[in-house]
């Protein structure tokens, strides 16, 4: 069956993790993704790792690996006169260009969605930033942390009397990621309907902003700032993570779930208990309630946990290692994993994207060597010889 | 009752060059609560027609979660939490569990061209309308499903709300203080993540509908999306036992790193107010040089100690002293200005009322004023996805409880006012929820 993204190609002038993520996607769903790097550099990820025995080695970064699967690699030096000049020949072919560039940046490179658009009316730019394309902050250097910190997320996160802590991994540049996603198919499908593209643009802080849960929407209606506050791993003693004998759980329950939650708990007499008898009562005993909670993980391991969670059908889950995925009955039932082989970092199990949808493919290609597709992309699109490429790679061009 | 500022707008078939995106595209929305309105929210942000249905006994959790005091009358239509992920879509009651909804429902989907649901994975099953069945009334239905666990394996029938997905994917493992255990994140992470993947995924079933005429049944099992914003961690995983000679025991925590990063000098500083801070990440040479200077030490860049990103790594305590001895005579805007200007990444750590004043995200017109009948005006967060050509704003506010009942039922479904009497009588329809569902 053909793949949901089939017919599209994109042009990827991205590096690190928002923009390559994005790509990804469409490349994980069938679009053509063809990714410009750096000549003899490549994406900044190839340099991060981790790596097989902690040797850096640029084709065998982790990081690189896991986000750019089933993408093609070419090699372009887009600063150079001629390297711009390529980059828009591919740009005219493409229904999108995904950039990460500051606007700075952009106009300094003279690659901005103008430029694309005076190639190609129809074509989509577009830009995943930390703070945008406008305002006094749009050509500030940004990373995760400080994507995480200017978004508000930073500042709820973490115990009350600690400093500020950052979620694990890469979250902020995930989620812009993940959003450029699909903005970029709501503007390619706008593209397709009335045949003129325009900038889709995605800023880090504005994503992460939007994600706040209860806790803008409750300042920003009521103007109350009880719900701006660290509260470390419990919102209550209902929604937490504790200690159980072999690792951690998590317990989410909201009213409707109590009385799936004290069965799972073996606990049923909290139902006539005075101090949880209700959602009031269970508030103003929270500490009490606690206390339980505290009891009940404290004798149970992780799987006993999640075997009463299902029976019972209470929100209660294992904190689950990277290991415990791996190993996970469920997920490997499901063929969430799925070898690749990289002829030089090895085969490892990838997950696969997270929207099953009956046309995706279900292979991944390996992460590109860099520069791999050189040939077949600069001949089959733009008609260059052995010859003219030799040239360009003369010129450090490619 | 609509009014005269938020007419449905279920004419605009024809795409035009500055009509929205998704104009001319109908939804009919079963989610509630947060991972699947927050989907359906962008794309109604983008202009698709997105009617949410609830029902006396089967409301929006979200309603209840409003925090005034007395609960005065209408307080399920003043929850900011719902109204924020509501907007920009029409609401109406509709009990699926009984025929007369059910068919309703189908009559709906016939004129739609997708259904988002995220209840448990048996429950579409049980009420009939699963991909089969809203097939059978539109053969090109998109169904987006978005269950925490998936519909297939051996945990199908679990439950989890956001925290715990993200409990389940790994990530509160590799989330903490280093050397505390693992950390959850603030927020119910695994619901908008879900949602933005899930509402991607629609398009692209959409982009795949208009090249072959084929509708589809997407599933986003919500615990796998979260698995993919740790991809390097699983990779890793098994680089890392490659070259171990003892597996990890069961549970076994990989180190976390906290606010610092493996190749930045990075972290968090305290500001001349208590519990104000700025985060800062310096990577090259050239940053970290820029950094020591700002900092007014920029002899630390000679410094032997500091010469590298090894052996700043090794010694980022000592630094971390220095640069909090900086940032402790500043402002978190100050000290995040001048670092900027020097050429070091940092932004100040914004409390929620400090990001509502930002004026980097009052600059760009984030925050749009909303009116609501009910709930009264305030300001929200303005659409993400940001278009050049076809900007979106929030044209509507988010629906009280059943407030389209009229439109939809009668307007779009051609029933008589009668008709529409009866729904009530019967309880098909509701003007107030139950309100013993969710206290």
């Amino acid at each position: 069956m053909t793949p949901p993204l089939a017919s599209l190609r994109i042009l990827d002038l991205t590096s690190g993790v928002s923009g390559p993520w994005c790509s990804k996607l469409l490349a994980c769903y069938g679009a053509d993704v063809i990714k410009i790097e750096r000549p003899g550099i490549g994406d900044e990820s190839r340099g991060h790792g981790r790596f097989p025995g902690g040797v850096p080695h640029r084709e065998k970064s982790a990081l690189f690996l896991w986000l750019n699967t089933s993408k093609r690699s070419i090699t372009l030096d887009v600063a150079t006169a001629t390297g711009r000049a390529l980059a828009l020949r591919i740009a005219a072919r493409c229904d999108a260009v995904i950039t990460d560039y500051r606007p700075a940046d952009a106009q300094r490179l003279r690659l901005t969605h103008d430029d694309f658009a005076a190639m190609n009316a129809r074509i989509v730019t577009t830009s995943v930033t930390a703070f945008g394309q406008s305002g006094p902050y749009a050509d500030w250097l940004a990373t995760n942390l400080t994507s995480y910190a200017s978004g508000g997320q930073h500042y709820l996160s973490g115990d009350p009397d600690r400093e500020p802590l950052q979620g694990g991994g890469y979250q902020a540049l995930y989620q812009a990621g993940t959003w450029a996603f699909g903005a970029t198919l709501a503007a390619i499908w706008n593209a397709r309907a009335c045949g003129i593209g325009q900038q889709a643009e995605i800023a880090g802080q504005e994503v992460m902003a939007a994600i706040l849960e209860i806790y803008l929407p409750d300042y920003a209606y009521r103007k109350s700032e009880a719900l701006t506050l660290r509260r470390g791993n419990f919102a209550s003693a209902a929604v937490g993570i504790y200690p159980a004998i072999d690792g951690h759980i998590g317990i989410h329950a909201m009213p409707k779930n109590w009385p799936q939650l004290i069965k799972a708990m073996d606990a049923e007499w909290m139902a006539t208990d005075e101090r949880f008898i209700d959602n009031r009562a269970r508030l103003r005993n929270d500490d009490e309630l606690m206390a339980q909670m505290f009891v009940f993980a404290a004798g149970v391991t992780r799987a006993e946990a999640s075997e009463r969670a299902g029976q019972h059908r209470a929100p209660i889950s294992p904190v689950n290692t990277v290991a415990d995925l791996l190993e996970s009955k469920h997920l490997n039932t499901r063929n969430f994993f799925v070898d690749v082989e990289h002829p030089l970092a090895g085969t490892f199990r990838y997950p696969v994207p997270g929207a099953r949808m009956p046309t995706t493919p279900t292979e991944l290609r390996p992460a590109p060597l860099l520069g791999q597709h050189n040939g077949e992309v600069y001949g089959e699109l733009l008609g260059l010889t052995r010859r003219d490429l030799a040239k360009l790679s003369a010129a450090s061009v490619i | 009752m609509p009014t005269s500022n938020n007419e449905p707008a279920s004419d605009l078939r024809a795409p035009t060059a500055d009509a929205l995106p998704l104009s001319g595209i109908r939804i009919l929305d079963l989610t509630m609560v947060w991972a699947g309105p927050s989907g359906t929210r962008l794309l109604a942000d983008m202009g698709a027609e997105v009617i949410k249905v609830e029902s006396a006994r089967s409301w929006d959790m979200l309603r209840s979660l409003h925090f005034l005091s007395g609960s005065p009358h209408g307080w399920w239509n003043r929850a900011a939490y719902f109204n924020h992920n509501n907007r920009n879509k029409y609401g109406i009651t509709l009990d699926l569990q009984t025929e007369r909804g059910r068919e309703l429902a189908l009559q709906l989907v016939a004129t739609a061209d997708m259904v988002f649901e995220n209840y448990r994975a048996d429950v579409i099953g049980n009420l009939r309308l699963d991909y089969d069945d809203l097939r059978a009334v539109k053969p090109d239905i998109i169904l987006v499903s978005m269950p925490s666990h998936g519909k297939s394996g051996p945990e199908s029938h679990h439950v989890a709300y956001g925290t715990n997905v993200e409990q389940l994917a790994g990530l509160v493992s590799i989330s903490g203080y280093p050397g505390m255990g693992p950390h959850k994140s603030p927020i119910a992470y695994g619901d908008p993540n879900a949602g933005a993947i899930a509402a991607a995924a629609a398009l692209a079933a959409l982009h795949h509908r208009r090249e072959t005429g084929a509708g589809q049944h997407v599933e986003v099992a919500q615990w796998e999306a979260m698995i993919g914003n740790i991809g390097e961690h699983v990779i890793g995983h098994q680089m890392d036992i490659q070259t171990r000679a003892e597996r990890p025991r069961s549970g076994e925590l990989a180190e976390s790193l906290g606010n610092r990063h493996i190749s930045r000098v990075q972290g968090v500083y305290e500001c001349a107010t208590p519990d104000e801070w700025v985060a800062i990440s310096a990577g090259s040479d050239a940053e970290f040089a820029a950094l020591a200077t700002t900092i007014g030490r920029p002899e630390l860049a000679r410094d032997p100690r500091f010469a590298d990103v090894v052996s700043r790594r090794h010694h980022q305590d000592e630094l971390d002293a220095m640069i909090a001895e900086w940032t402790r005579t500043r402002s978190q805007d100050d000290a995040a200005r001048e670092l900027q200007a020097a050429g070091v990444s940092a932004a100040p750590v914004l409390k929620i009322p400090r990001l509502m004043q930002d004026q980097h995200l009052r600059a760009r017109g984030f925050w749009e004023p909303v009116a609501s009948a009910d709930a009264g005006t305030w300001d929200m967060e303005g659409p993400v996805w940001r278009m050049s050509r076809t900007p979106a704003h929030i044209r509507l506010p988010a629906p009280m409880f059943g407030e389209h009942n009229q439109w939809v039922l009668g307007d779009l479904l051609g029933l008589s006012e009668d008709e529409i009497a009866a729904l009530e009588a019967e309880g098909v329809t509701a003007r107030e929820p139950n309100l013993g569902v969710h206290s």
